[in-house]
């Protein structure tokens, strides 16, 4: 029996008078991966933000983790950032002076202490041991958004969020991406929760939902 | 070995003896500091005399020694491990020891230590990886280091004899035994080095008693039948003929005058008269020095009491009369008033600062260049076992042995790294 | 006023007891006991051993025992700095007696008798009455009451370790001796110091069978000279007295980190890593404030706040016979037990002396040099006089013998009316002592 990792109940989020979330409930169960449509404003980056923590509820409740996340300090949720979830985004977000390495050794030093042989195996993992040396702009946009899962998983997070990493891939690039997820899943069994406008990349998780102007419309299962 | 012997061997080879024995001798200090003003004198003196303190002194080099035994036999033991070849379990040698649940080869583990710098080697069921250098001969020279400095103080304060003689130019050399080669010249020169600002060389005939022609210099000190010779102060000795009005006083002595350099005063006392003569030596004109020339005039003060009677001056051979005083100085003769030493301790605490010196010269490069980092993979049939040594902290080096065990874990020696890309380049 | 003056003392008194609850924590209420008993206890003994002992002597009893803690601290730092860089180092029957109730207890009671005494130092000789003693007991009680309660609401991530502990307790009690100038230790540290400086390179040159400096060149024996100086006493005895601390430091910081080899999450162990170096620099806080207040013990030292008494040499001339007549009763009162000083000038030539009357009630007339130092002078405080040049204190009993760097005593006849004094005599004195210290004193050993 899987337990639930992420819980919400009539969570809202509004920008002064612009609803973005209108209450939503939702649960995702451990290990899954929920693929989260929508067209262009739907509110899909705003969920997004307030399951890693980036940002507070207006209302409802929302617990991740068994964590009540209203009720975390600004302390404890920069913990949580920390320690619970890993975040890829589109834009890949790599300090452009440093190197593959160095970049993901950030990511370690802001958890807790930099460890350049676990930055350099996890590079490895996602297939970029030969890149280490290299800075972003040296990358190909596939290998740069690499980069950005082994720093998204370094840290061992229960939690994988995407805002739209495949959203600049081509095909092959974002194949390769999803297979490397898939891999690393498997290994690390953590969740995953990623936003995509691609029908055939929502298609790679479990579950699929789709928001609509705030509202949670529809939610399909996908056929293995 | 049995208990009591066991209790003693821990005892005096702990690291932590010497600093508390060390500490002792500061506290003894630190009393002696409130009952004398020379203390440190004091303190020598006080330990000399003691037997107890004499033997917690020699506590420190016994446990130098004691420490490079057992230091060796460590760095031996650890050694054996790395090459394979030990038997026991060898995680008592390291920082760190953990055992892994998983049989496993270490194929690719080699290649990747390899590749961070690590030189490796892999003997039947052993992969040992190490890089940088031992602090080991550093410490044994060290410990070496103290062993000699302490032995020297120790040998220094328990026998050392000390003889002070004037070797005169042209008598023979004065010796407890006697029988002296002839003192054939002293010279004096000025030195050109950056520390000596002058050379003093003492050149010595052969004697009738066997010992061959020998030239005592300043540093490092020479050594006469078992004795050092060191040069204390430069006099001259003269010869004074001294008589005043009415013949009563009539004088004739070698003195030691120390009078250099030129004008220090000396006083010689006219001994049964209220006389008493103070000497200086003139500087020179041109600037040279009497000594090293040889051409001594002497400047005098003759003092009847608190009275002077009269002054002049006079060279060597020189004869001075008034007033029906006559003075003269027949003979003016180089002098130095040499320490005869006996000290063998002297010669281990110059073995001390050499050791010390090459001590330090090789740990500071290797401390900060080439610190010597150890691991150790012994396979079981069903585990693995594995250690890791780092000198002088540096948490690199724990990195990389944690990611060669998630390696070993994950079994991925045995597995494709993802998307083809190579590990090894 | 009486509290005002005790400031300084009263303060370190709270931070002391701070520092205790912290540092042995599981045994706050043994640490409030012994504080509260203690510093009664050493205000007590203080007041007892100056009404056995008037003068210097029992000043000097209690700044020994100052100075033996700072000795037992420096044996602490020590031992913490090889067991935290040994591993075989023997350190387990440390630690047990560390975590002893009994540990707690004794350290709590003795520096809580080491603060009161030194704060009851501060009052002797300008209090003789019962009411100013009994206000320090209340006040220390209180404050060390109030100084645990603070430490409760301190946050638990701040812990004290053990040589920590000591350096601060250490730190804070020669800090709170620093501000009376008959106890503090770093002056007396300098003097000691500069003589084994002096005494070591002598003897070593001796042992070594080096060449004297006639055979030396100036230059080089310029530097050995230096080792001679003032200054080595001062820096030396500066690093003598920061290292305890820096090194309790530097073995905080050389503490070896929890192993984590048997982890085989990433993450996990960094964080465990993490935890310990976090851990590892919060107690370094009170090793680094320690050397914050040994340093402010040291400014103390070298700048006392007490108020010199330095009275202006008044002029004064002989009559033509050459006699000086100072009345007892006239502008000054010869008797009041304060220093008097005299500028005599005659023919070009000039000498400085002072008039004083002893504690024992005898009247002393000394030039105002000493045998050894540059004639700087002499001021008073605190029922000694100091010598300005090099900060010896000399207590006001043994004004008027000669020898070290008391004042050299003068020759002179007292009357009903006042003292007489040789002029000539007074100026040949100070030409045969004073010039000479003045011109020697500039280089040489
Ligand atoms: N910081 C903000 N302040 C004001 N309004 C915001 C803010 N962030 C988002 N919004 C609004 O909230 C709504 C939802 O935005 P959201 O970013 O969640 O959309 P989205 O589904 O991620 O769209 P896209 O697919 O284009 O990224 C939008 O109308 C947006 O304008
Ligand atoms: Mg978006």
């Amino acid at each position: 029996m899987s337990t639930t990792i992420i819980e919400t109940g009539g969570l809202t989020r509004n920008y002064g008078d612009i609803c973005a979330l209108k209450p939503l409930d939702l649960k995702v169960p451990e290990g899954e991966w929920l693929s989260v449509m929508g067209h262009s404003g739907s509110g899909k980056s705003t969920l997004l933000n307030l399951l890693g923590g980036l940002d507070r509820p207006s209302n409802g409740s929302l617990r991740v983790g068994g964590e009540d996340m209203q009720g975390l300090t600004e302390d404890g949720l920069a913990r949580f950032r920390r320690e619970f979830v890993g975040i890829i985004f589109q834009q890949h977000h790599l300090i452009p002076y440093l190197t593959a390495v160095e970049n993901v050794m950030m990511a370690q030093y802001f958890h807790s202490v930099p460890d350049e042989a676990e930055a350099r195996l996890a590079l490895e993992r996602v297939g970029l041991g030969h890149r280490l040396k290299n800075r972003p702009s040296e990358l190909s946009g596939g290998e740069q958004q690499r980069v950005c899962i082994a720093r998204a998983i370094i840290n061992s997070p229960k939690l994988l969020l995407g805002d739209e990493p495949t959203g600049n891939l081509d095909h092959k690039s974002t194949l390769m991406v999803m297979e490397l997820l898939k891999e690393l899943r498997a290994e690390e069994r953590f969740t995953i929760v990623m936003v995509t406008h691609n029908p055939e990349v929502a298609a790679w998780g479990d579950r699929t939902i789709y928001l609509d102007d705030g509202i949670l419309v529809r939610e399909e299962r996908t056929r293995s | 070995m049995s208990r009591p012997l066991r209790a003693i061997w821990a005892v005096i080879s702990s690291r932590a003896t010497s600093p508390l024995v060390i500490g002792v001798f500061l506290l003894i200090y630190i009393v002696l500091a409130f009952i004398t003003d020379d203390t440190l004198i004091a303190l020598m003196e006080y330990t000399r005399t003691n037997v107890l303190l004499v033997v917690l002194l020699a506590l420190v080099p016994l446990n130098s020694g004691c420490r490079i035994v057992k230091e060796t036999d460590r760095h031996l033991k650890l050694r054996r491990a790395l090459a394979g070849k030990s038997a026991n379990d060898p995680s008592g040698l390291f920082d760190e020891s953990v055992a892994l649940p998983v049989p496993s080869s270490f194929d690719g583990l080699s290649g990747r230590l390899a590749a961070t710098g690590y030189r490796v080697r892999c003997t039947g069921g052993t992969l040992a990886a190490w890089r940088g250098v031992s602090i080991y001969p550093v410490r044994v020279l060290f410990l070496a280091g103290m062993f000699c400095l302490f032995a020297g103080i120790l040998v220094s304060l328990t026998t050392r004899t000390t003889h002070r003689m004037s070797v005169i130019e042209g008598e023979p050399l004065p010796t407890a035994t006697g029988g002296g080669g002839l003192v054939e010249r002293i010279t004096l020169k000025t030195g050109a080095g950056p520390i000596l600002a002058k050379i003093l060389t003492m050149d010595v005939a052969p004697s009738d008693s066997g010992d061959g022609r020998k030239v005592f210099g300043l540093y490092p000190p020479s050594l006469y039948r078992g004795y050092f010779v060191y040069p204390r102060y430069i006099a001259i000795a003269s010869i004074i003929r001294f008589s005043a009005p009415g013949g009563q006083t009539a004088y004739e002595k070698q003195a030691v005058m120390n009078i250099y350099p030129a004008g220090k005063e000396d006083r010689v006392e006219i001994p049964g008269s209220p006389y008493r003569i103070l000497f200086s030596m003139i500087q020179p004109e041109d600037g040279s020095d009497p000594y090293v020339t040889g051409r001594i005039t002497y400047l005098f003060k003759l003092m009847n009491g608190k009275e002077v009677i009269f002054a002049g001056s006079l060279p060597v051979g020189g004869e001075f009369v008034r007033d029906g005083y006559r003075l003269a100085i027949p003979e003016g003769k180089r002098m130095v008033i040499t320490d005869f030493i006996q000290d063998y301790g002297v010669l281990l605490v110059w073995g001390a600062a050499i050791f010390f010196l090459a001590a330090g010269c090789i740990w500071l490069p290797v401390t900060i260049f080439l610190p010597r980092r150890e691991m150790l993979f012994v396979s079981a049939p069903d585990n693995i076992h594995a250690c890791s040594r780092s000198e002088g902290g540096g948490r690199k080096h724990g990195g990389v042995f944690h990611e060669a065990l998630d390696f070993l874990e994950a079994g991925m020696a045995d597995r494709q790294p993802f998307d083809g890309g190579s590990a090894e380049k | 006023m009486v509290l005002a003056k005790l400031a300084p003392h009263l303060l370190s008194w709270a931070g002391i007891v701070l520092a205790m609850g912290r540092g042995f924590s599981g045994r706050r209420s043994v640490v409030a006991a012994g504080a509260i008993v203690g510093f009664p206890l050493g205000v007590a003994g203080a007041c007892l051993l100056s009404r056995a002992y008037p003068g210097d002597f029992s000043f000097a009893i209690i700044r020994d025992i100052v100075g033996g803690s700072f000795l037992l601290l420096w044996g602490g730092a020590v031992a913490a700095i090889y067991s935290s860089t040994v591993r075989e180092f023997p350190r387990s029957w440390g630690e047990r007696l560390a975590n002893s109730p009994f540990c707690a207890g004794a350290v709590a009671l003795s520096s809580g008798m080491i603060a009161g005494a030194i704060s009851a130092c501060r009052l002797v000789g300008t209090y003789n009455t019962l009411p100013p003693f009994l206000l320090l007991a209340l006040a220390a009680s209180i404050l060390a009451l109030a100084a645990l309660a603070v430490e409760r609401a301190l946050a638990a991530s701040f812990p004290v370790s053990h040589s920590g502990l000591m350096a601060s307790v250490v730190a804070l009690l020669l800090f709170s001796a620093s501000s009376i100038i008959r106890l503090d230790l770093f002056s007396p540290l300098t003097m000691k110091l500069m003589k084994f400086s002096h005494d070591f390179v002598h003897q070593f040159f001796e042992s070594m069978l080096i060449p004297d400096h006639l055979f030396i060149r100036t230059y080089l024996w310029g530097y050995i000279g230096l080792l001679f100086g003032n200054g080595v006493g001062f820096w030396g005895a500066l690093i003598l007295w920061f290292t305890p601390a820096v090194l309790v430091a530097l073995a905080i910081q050389w503490e070896r980190l929890p192993s984590v080899a048997h982890i085989r999450q990433g993450a996990q162990r960094r964080r465990l890593l993490a935890t310990g170096i976090r851990a590892r620099r919060f107690r370094l806080v009170i090793p680094v404030l320690a050397m914050v207040v040994l340093a402010a013990a040291v400014y103390r030292s070298r700048f006392p706040s007490v108020e010199y008494w330095d009275p202006k040499p008044l002029p004064i001339s002989a009559s033509p016979s050459g006699d000086i007549f100072i009345p007892k009763k006239g502008d000054v009162d010869l008797e009041d037990g304060k220093l008097h000083k005299y500028l005599f000038k005659q023919g070009g030539r000039e000498a400085r002396f002072f008039v004083l009357m002893t504690p024992a009630g005898k009247l002393t007339v000394d030039l105002d040099a000493c045998a050894i130092c540059k004639p700087d002078g002499y001021g008073q405080a605190e029922g000694t006089v100091i010598c300005y040049y090099c900060k010896t204190l000399i207590p006001l009993e043994t004004v008027g013998q000669p020898g070290g760097c008391n004042p050299i005593p003068l020759p002179f006849t007292e009357k009903e009316d006042g003292v007489h004094i040789d002029g000539l005599t007074l100026l040949n004195m100070w030409g045969t002592n004073a010039q000479s210290t003045a011109r020697v004193k500039g280089g040489g050993k």
